[in-house]
Formats: C-alpha cells, structure tokens, sequence
C-alpha cells in the first residue's frame, strides 16, 4: 500500500495444533498462527525488533482472532494454519496492509473462507473552525499523517458493512467517529474490489 | 568446516547411488539435465524498498526466496591514531571523478586502510531457526568475511576522520531453507550492493557531515562501469559466493538439493571483479569448505548382508567394518569418508577465476540485471 510493503506466506493447513495441546483446545477447528516479522531496513532507521514485542504480539493477536473467525476452520480439525508476515518497509497503514497481505496469500493457498477480509485506515483531520461538522475525513495514510493525526484502522468482511477489525490507538471525540468510520468502510469496499481484481487476474494467468 | 543443517533430503540408498552414479559419469547427467557450468533460472529484482539505500530480491527455481536490504547510517568513528597527514579524499565527496583512471587509482591509494571491519553489519533470519543457531551465524560469517576481505567496501564508507558509514545488511530467507542457501543469499546480497546509494557530501573535510538532499545526487555504493570510457577494465563490485560440488571426478556448479545429497566435497568460493587488468578477470577472496551432508545420509545394506534378502548379517564389530570395506566397489551407497584432494580444489578454483570462467559469467549476469531494473 504505497510506500508500505508486506510480504505474507502462508503454510498449511498442516498437522498438529500449535506444541501438543491435548485435548483443552476449544473443539475440532484448525488453529491459525500468525507470525510478524519487522525487517530491520523497513523503518527509516535500521532498527530491528524482537518478535516478543508488546505491539508486534497485539498486532499478531488482533491478525489472529480476526482470521479465526473468517477461515472455514472446522473444515481442517485439529491442524494448523501459519501465517508469516515479514513488514519490508512502513509508511503508515501497518495493519491495514497486514490484514490485506494475509487474505491475498490465504486465498492464493486455497485456504478457504466466505469473503475477503480488506482493511484500511481512516482519520479525522483537524476542524478548521469550531464547527464540529466540518471535520474531513481522510482515507489511507502515509507514515507522516499516521504520526500527527488520530486515525483508526477498520476491518470489514467483503463489500458488506460488517466490521471484524477496528483498531484505534489515538484520542478522539466521539461525535468524529462515525465519519472516521464510515470513510473506513467505504474505503474498504474500494479496497474489496481492488484485490478481487488482482486474484481474478492472477488466475486468468494460471489457466492460460 | 560449517555445518548443514538443511531440511534432510529424504533419499533412500537406492536412489543415493543411482544419483552418485549418474554424476559419476563423463560429462556428469544431472537429474535436471543442466551442463556442470549452467545455473538454474532465477528471478532476481533489485531496488524494489523505498525505504533502504539498497535492496534486492531473488527467487530460485526450488521455490526458495530471499530480500535483502541495506541501510546506511552516519556513526561517529573513533579516534584512531593515523599514519601521516595526507589529505584525505573520499567517495562520497566526489573529489575523485569516477570515470577517469588516474583518479580511480588516486582515490584507492588515499583511501586504502582507512575502512575498519567493525562498519559492516550483516544479520541473516531464516525461517525456523533463532538468531544464534549456527547456520544463521555461519551464512552470516562466510558473507561478512567475503565482504571485507577485499577491503574497498569499507573504504567506501570513510566520510571524514569523525564520521563514517555503518552499513547495515539484513537478509531476509522466505522460505525454509532446502537446499544450502549460501549462494542464494550471497547473489542477492551482491545485487542489493550494487543498488545501494548514499547521499552525496556536501560538507569539507573534518567538518559535521552535511549531504545534499537531492536523491538523485546519490552516489553508487559501488560505481557503475562508464559505458563511455572502455579503457576502464577494473570495475569494483561486490563479491559473490558459488558453491561448487566434486563427486568423482566431475565439477559441477549451482548443485540442487539432490546432488548436495551425494556430493562428495562441497566448497564455497567468493570471488569479486579483479580491480587491476590482469589476466584473470575475477580475484578470488575466500574459499570455506562445507561438510558436506552426504555424511549424513543412511547407507545402505547390500543383500549379502541383509539376513532379509538371504544373506547373513555380520556377527561381530570387525566382521561389519571388514564387510563394509568392501561395499563401495559393489555400488551400494555408503556415506563418503575422506577428505578432499588438493589437486580438485586447484582445479575448481581454475574453473572459477579463469578468462570465460563461471564467476565473470555470474558476475555479468547480474550486472545486466541492474541496468534493465
């Protein structure tokens, strides 16, 4: 997503439910394993991260729940599903890009599931003046805006209007969040259409 | 010697001989069909991070990947106590005009010997294995230590007595390692190289370093060749790494995991563009030898021996090893015992740096791809 690039590989589903859980796994559904990776040349210093990172594991957790509800898990009882996502370079939209990665690679590995799941972020910029009304929303920041601005990032399920992600980690007034969110999902519809383009192209490919 | 510890190739004995069999043979027929000098196709990309001074991306036939990305940052140096007091000129200032040849030789004798080893930093992450596992950290070794061996590298990264360069070099392998992903990771690591820019000094001498905040103004890591001026035969670049494998009496380059396997001897050669006009092209810089994972392999038990197949398996410990000695005559698959002959290694290393050789083909090959890129 502009200058934000991801890469995500995705393994399985494959044997075995993370290290020999016995029996207290909540019931025959596949678990999904969601692994983030920051490259040290992906920031604008070089810095590397541990992947024991508080705001990786939230990210991996949040990627993690998301997915579990999406994927048609009681298909593959008692296995695994691995997501590996390596960040190559950030320029705002971390998650949202994440979240778009995996469901591209999930559904190039035949993982299946009922509909994409499209992310993007959304901010309020500043009113001009104390209008309340006048606030403009923003779709899809860069590095720089994400710094300055409260944004949120919003999953959603398809075209549709349900959200399954919503990350906020700035200070808003509330009455700025419905236009915050309903940008998000428009831009999510857009982004919905965007990937299906590139999988029906992918796959024109492949049949040629 | 470096240890392998790739994802065993699952072969049985059988199969192990039938490949050390058919490599055996002159020429050798390897199980893709390749000449011993023909490499396997390969997707390579460079400059693809907006974010990093240098990046590449390469892709292998077997599915294997990998990224790296170089990143530069200014660090102040420490004080060391110089010979001389000779006016310091360096790349980066743009003192020295890249395309004329006395000024090309100038800038590395003025420059020679102020690089110091601790400015390159390499970290290597390979799916699977933590950070201080030992093939993270002998991949990491093998690479470094080609890097600096020819010492124009850290040359380059000489800003001025307080300040200099830390280059930072991350690999990153996608996927799980297969086969031995040394060259892989050394072919991708030359190519991020060759894309890596710094930004061009503005500031004099001992001063603060100030630099232009014209990107396009960078400066190439490693110059390009002046297609204007073909007098210049010595073209610096950043060395690369091949491995090379010996079963019999058949060299054989760019092995897969299979031949790995049976491989008798496997070495890993570093070689970079020689930067005088001598006869050979290309300098050597370090040959590793790797142990190779055809010890690991399970040998096999001919019929004679096995109480299965009607034979009779031997009774005591000298029985065996006496039985054993005589396997390898009769085309059972034994893991391979010994050493490597002195006269192979001369004659790799031969094949490698000669005029025409394998490594100026290499080394051509990727230079094409940053030019088109």
């Amino acid at each position: 997503m502009g200058n934000t690039k991801v890469i995500c590989t995705v393994a399985g589903p494959s044997e075995g439910r993370g290290p020999n859980r016995g029996g207290a796994g909540a019931g025959n559904e596949a678990k999904v394993d969601v692994e983030i990776g920051f490259a040290g040349f992906s920031g604008v210093e070089r810095k590397r991260r541990g992947r024991a990172d508080k705001r990786t594991a939230e990210m991996a957790h949040t990627l993690t729940t998301s997915f579990s509800s999406l994927l048609l898990t009681h298909i593959y009882p008692h296995s695994t599903i691995s997501i590996s996502l390596h960040i190559l370079s950030q320029d705002g939209s971390l998650l949202a890009a994440c979240i778009n990665a995996a469901t591209l690679a999930l559904i190039d590995a035949g993982v299946p599931m009922t509909d994409y799941l499209v992310a993007c972020t959304a901010a309020s910029s500043p009113a001009t003046s104390s209008d309340e009304g006048s606030a403009d929303p923003l779709l899809d920041l860069n590095g720089l805006e994400e710094q300055e601005l409260p944004f949120l990032t919003v999953g959603t399920v398809g075209a549709s209007e349900k959200v399954s992600v919503l990350i906020m980690e700035t200070r808003i007034k509330v009455d700025r969040l419905e236009g915050m969110l309903a940008v998000g999902v428009e831009g999510c519809k857009q982004m919905r259409e965007l990937l299906d383009g590139v999988v029906r192209e992918y796959g024109k490919k492949k049949v040629i | 010697m470096a240890p392998i510890q790739t994802a065993q190739v699952l072969l049985s004995p059988a199969e192990l001989s039938y490949l050390h069999s058919s490599l055996s043979l002159s020429p050798p027929i390897r199980p893709d069909g390749r000449t011993p000098t023909q490499f396997r196709l390969l997707v390579a990309e460079s400059d693809i991070l907006p974010s990093a001074n240098g990046s590449a991306r390469v892709c292998f036939a077997d599915g294997t990947e990998a990224i790296v990305g170089v990143k530069a940052e200014v660090e102040k140096s420490q004080w060391r106590p110089t010979a001389g007091e000779q006016r310091r000129l360096s790349v980066a200032a743009g003192d020295i005009v890249m395309d004329d040849d006395e000024g090309e030789s100038g800038d590395a004798s003025k420059t020679k010997g102020m690089g110091q080893d601790s400015w390159v930093e390499m970290s290597i992450e390979i799916p699977g294995f933590r950070d201080d596992d030992a093939l993270p950290i002998f991949l990491s070794a093998m690479l470094t230590e080609a890097l600096l061996a020819s010492g124009e590298l850290k040359d380059r990264l000489y800003i001025n007595r307080r300040f200099h360069w830390k280059l930072y070099i991350d690999i990153l392998l996608l996927s799980p390692p297969l086969s031995y992903p040394l060259p892989l990771l050394s072919l991708t690591t030359h190519l991020a190289l060759l894309s890596a820019r710094l930004p061009a000094l503005k500031s004099e001498q001992d001063e603060d370093p100030l630099f232009d905040d014209d990107w396009a103004a960078s400066i190439s890591l490693f110059p390009r060749s002046n297609p204007n001026n073909p007098s210049r035969t010595h073209i610096k670049k950043p060395p690369v790494t091949l491995l090379v494998i010996a079963v019999g009496q058949n060299i054989i380059f760019d092995p897969s995991k299979e031949e790995l396997a049976v491989a008798e001897a496997v070495l890993a050669v570093s070689c970079a563009a020689s930067h005088t006009s001598s006869a050979n092209p290309v300098r050597l810089l370090s040959i590793r030898t790797i142990d190779p994972p055809s010890r690991l392999t399970p040998p096999g038990i001919p019929n004679s021996m096995n109480s299965a197949t009607g034979g009779s398996a031997p009774v005591s410990s000298t029985d065996a090893m006496a039985q054993r000695e005589a396997l390898n005559l009769s085309g059972v698959w034994t893991p391979r015992r010994g050493g490597i002959k002195r006269g192979l290694v001369g004659r790799v290393l031969k094949m490698v740096v000669e005029k025409g050789g394998v490594a100026e083909e290499v080394l051509e090959a990727l230079e094409k791809v940053e030019v088109d890129g």
